[in-house]
């Protein structure tokens, strides 16, 4: 159960946009996962409603958008996803592929609020 | 008040991953291959440690880090075959980079040819953590069971080697050196296998020179490392 140390790490790095952008609030906090992520969304919804009262992020709402495992061919280059952790070319049949996504749990964006007038740097 | 939409587009684990990349140049350039070896909590990790320091003896220099949630025992093993750091992780179920540092720290600075990180007896977390290791290896006793490979994609995956331990136990359960190979191959075709007995020492000679190949090619212009990333893309 690692999701605690990800979810800390993630309030961190959204902690540190806010301040970054003179921020007054997090509104949303926008992250993929994917099956090869090595996370469990229940697990990270857990550890993000524990986290985030002691947090800067105090109020912000997360938006998960699980992606499929995707790769793509290296003998025949079509995109595909895989299915059932079949690690083979959906057309060719080649174990000769690239895993493209799904592999990670990311952070997509952060949706700040700002007091009207203030410059943002993106 | 307004809302300002920062987009990021980073993997959350983007900063260790950095350390880790950092971490991994300066062992490629001190010549020292960094073996992460992970399995399930009594598959035979710090046995076959102990007897890959036997069989080096006099010949390589190895280190060891050894992850536990409590206690040095497997530290007071290795502890009369080369220097060791036990790594206490408290409640943590795998090991993480900073840790890693630490135990750097207190092996000091002197140069060895293989460094081990022996992880915490888990295959589901730690297949998710990079510990600047050149070649991860994920260990699976013939006691498991055949049939595991297929539940824990991500480790095997991400390791380049596999080796099966407690051979000597075969004729005593229902395993399949090539039902699990097979399995573990239709995850990783890469894997490289090796069928080990840590007590009799029997596999021990195949592990230790491919360890050593790999070790040599950290000094080709064409490091595996670089390739690994290429072909899977998720470790």
């Amino acid at each position: 159960m690692h999701e605690m140390s990800l979810v800390r790490s993630l309030l961190r790095q959204v902690s540190e946009l806010l301040l970054e952008h003179n921020g007054d609030a997090v509104k949303t906090i926008h992250v993929e996962m994917g099956p090869l992520a090595g996370v469990e969304r229940v697990l990270v919804e857990l550890a993000f409603e524990q986290l985030i009262e002691d947090s800067l992020c105090r109020g912000a709402q997360l938006v998960i958008d699980e992606v499929p495992l995707s790769a793509i061919c290296l003998e025949c280059d079509v995109e595909f996803d895989i299915k059932l952790f079949r690690f083979v070319c959906r057309d060719c049949e080649s174990q000769r592929i690239r895993v493209t996504g799904g592999d990670e749990f990311r952070l997509i964006d952060v949706d700040i609020e700002v007091t009207s007038g203030c410059e943002v740097r993106t | 008040m307004t809302t300002v939409t920062v987009p990021v587009q980073r993997d959350i684990k983007a900063e260790l991953r950095r350390q880790a990349d950092e971490m991994r140049r300066a062992f490629t350039e001190r010549g020292t291959l960094v073996v992460n070896i992970l399995s399930s909590p009594g598959a035979g990790k710090t046995s076959l440690l102990e007897a890959t320091a036997r069989y080096w003896r006099g010949k390589h220099r190895m280190a060891v880090l050894v992850g536990d949630l409590a206690t040095d025992r497997d530290a007071q093993r290795l502890a009369p075959h080369c220097p060791v750091e036990q790594l206490t992780t408290g409640g943590a179920c795998h090991l993480e980079i900073p840790l890693v540092k630490q135990g750097l720290t207190k092996l000091g600075s002197q140069d060895f040819d293989f460094l081990f990180i022996e992880n915490v007896g888990n295959l589901v977390c730690p297949a998710s953590h990079d510990l600047a290791e050149h070649v991860r290896v994920v260990l699976l006793s013939v006691t498991e069971g055949d049939d595991k490979p297929g539940k824990y994609p991500k480790m095997f995956r991400t390791s380049q080697a596999l080796v099966i331990s407690k051979t000597d136990l075969l004729e005593h359960v229902p395993f399949s050196v090539d039902a699990a190979v097979q399995d573990a191959r239709k995850i990783q075709p890469e894997l490289n296998v090796f069928p080990v007995c840590s007590l009799t020492e029997d596999g021990i000679e195949a592990w230790c020179t491919f360890l050593e190949t790999e070790r040599n090619a950290l000094q080709s212009p064409h490091s595996r490392v670089d390739d690994k990333k290429v072909v899977t893309n998720d470790g």
